[in-house]
């Protein structure tokens, strides 16, 4: 795979670029601003960017603005974008920009959750190929300010341990082995889920965790 | 260092304090009092001599003493009362550059410890990751060889990390949340977000405040709603914040069960006095059995 890093802090992207190298995968450019990550992007054609929120000049919202903009502009490449905090609305804004044409991937995630390299490797992965990956703390705060109290109350605790996983982004594979159950009764969690939540049941991973969050916003 | 037999000590030293107190507020409007006295005196005085100015004769300038004595008397007193309006004026200023300049500080701490120490820790955990990965490939399980020890010690320092990171950033998010560069709604909304229960919002800034007002909007917001979570039993809250000019309010009500109280040394009374730096309010309405709306108003600038 090969990847772009926009990562401000000299260490942090060193680190993240020896991480993805041990992984097998090739750094192609490895950039220290929000305007770089643009240029290389549209240079080198990635499978995967990944983007840090604060970055110079205004360290405020420059690399999410930049990834928004990676998504609009290259749909063939996976976005990862990653913070030092977690603000929901920014996974709103970035899910919401949608993309150029067809299912680019697209993630949100702690930077702590680095420290976990195959995990991190693992999402990196789904991202770049067309899937999503939000932080279980995106998808704790949804579940906690949502005010559909009604329908995830009818959830068994089972299922809601299905529901958060799934808005994390993981297949039903990756859910079954998490839990330790099979794939089959993932399945069907995810069934009763849809049809508790009243939501049309959707195969594509990426398609259900927006309809997972679109049905918590709401 | 606190000692039974301070109290004593202290409690001289309190009543101390507030005589030489009183005595520095008093002795100024004392002092204003019997110039005013003698100001009317004299003037009562030059009147009478202007009216005996017959029987006075050729000693009839006299009357102009006690009135030009009136006349200073009361220009000083006009001065002392213009130097007092200056002096509140002097002090509002140094008091809002002081709130202006910490918090400034406090968005320079969170800053440096972004750059710094948060990402010198995230590094780490990243090698600590990868030497874990590395050494779980290389031990055979059976946990009775030196690399087994090893790989415990890392996967040990992994976790101890981790938590550093983790506290780090709650740390540096309690200094100065970095949202709030953004905008006091943006910082709202996110708080909204984060909160545990619902919370409906109403923003209405067309203007942004100053920084510092900004981040005791964002504090106020804070503390109100985590005791709205904490103690209320409330289902829903709601969140407004409105800026019309000079004057940003914000307003958190709940459906639960009300009677919150304003108590010396509680939250509510911290953020009363927090509020009070810059000349804001605090107004609390919290019947039994709610609901409880408070509302924080305070200037569009310190």
């Amino acid at each position: 795979m090969r990847i772009v890093i926009a990562e401000d802090s000299a260490v942090v992207r060193a680190g993240l670029a020896e991480i993805l190298a041990d992984s097998g995968h090739e750094v192609v450019a490895a950039v220290g601003n929000a305007d770089d990550p643009l240029a290389a992007v549209g240079e080198h054609r990635p499978d995967a960017a990944v983007v840090d929120v604060r970055m110079p000049p205004g360290y405020t919202d420059e690399g999410l603005r930049a990834a928004i903009t990676i998504r609009r502009d290259h749909p063939e490449t996976g976005v990862l974008v990653f913070s030092q905090y977690i603000e929901t609305r920014y996974a709103a804004d970035l899910l919401g920009a949608g993309s150029g044409g067809g299912a680019a991937g697209v993630g949100y995630l702690l930077k702590d959750r680095v420290a976990d390299v195959e995990e991190f490797v693992e999402a990196l992965n789904r991202v770049a190929a067309g899937g999503t990956a939000l932080d279980p703390e995106v998808v704790t705060q949804l579940l906690g300010a949502s005010r559909r109290d009604d329908g995830l109350a009818a959830l068994t605790a089972r299922e809601r341990d299905v529901l958060e996983l799934m808005a994390e982004g993981r297949s039903n594979a990756a859910i079954a082995g998490i839990l330790v159950v099979s794939e089959r009764s993932v399945e069907k969690h995810v069934g009763n889920i849809f049809s508790k939540l009243g939501l049309a049941p959707s195969d594509a991973d990426h398609r259900r965790v927006l309809a997972v969050l679109r049905y918590l916003e709401s | 260092m606190y000692a039974p037999n301070d109290s004593a000590g202290s409690s001289r030293s309190v009543l101390m304090r507030f005589l030489v107190r009183s005595w520095e507020y008093r002795r100024p409007r004392l002092w204003v009092s019997v110039r005013v006295a003698c100001g009317i005196f004299n003037v009562v005085l030059g009147v009478l001599l202007l009216a005996s100015v017959r029987r006075l004769g050729p000693l009839a300038w006299l009357a102009a003493i006690p009135l030009a004595g009136a006349a200073l008397i009361f220009w000083t007193v006009y001065r002392l009362q213009q130097d007092s309006v200056r002096r509140v004026r002097e002090l509002e200023q140094s008091r809002a550059h002081l709130v202006e300049d910490s918090a400034a500080r406090l968005r320079r701490i969170e800053r440096d410890l972004h750059d710094g120490a948060q990402a010198q820790m995230v590094a780490v955990t990243m090698k600590l990751g990868l030497a874990m990965k590395k050494l779980g490939g290389m031990t055979d399980g059976t946990g009775h060889t030196d690399l087994d020890r090893v790989l415990e010690l890392v996967v040990a320092a992994h976790r101890g990390a981790k938590e550093a990171v983790t506290e780090l950033r709650n740390l540096a998010r309690g200094i100065h949340p970095p949202v709030l560069d953004q905008g006091l709604g943006i910082a709202l909304a996110s708080l909204a977000a984060r909160s545990d229960l619902p919370v409906e919002l109403g923003i209405d800034l067309p203007e942004r405040p100053s920084a510092a007002i900004e981040t005791i909007a964002y504090f106020c917001a804070a503390e109100l709603l985590t005791n709205v979570t904490k103690h209320s039993g409330a289902r829903h809250a709601t969140l407004e914040a409105v800026h019309v000019p000079g004057l940003l309010r914000v307003r958190i009500s709940d459906d639960g069960c009300g009677g919150a109280r304003v108590q010396t040394r509680g939250g509510l009374a911290g953020l009363a006095e927090r509020i009070g730096t810059v000349d804001g309010r605090l107004q609390l309405s919290s019947p039994p059995g709610g609901p409880s709306v408070v509302t924080v108003e305070l200037p569009s600038h310190t």
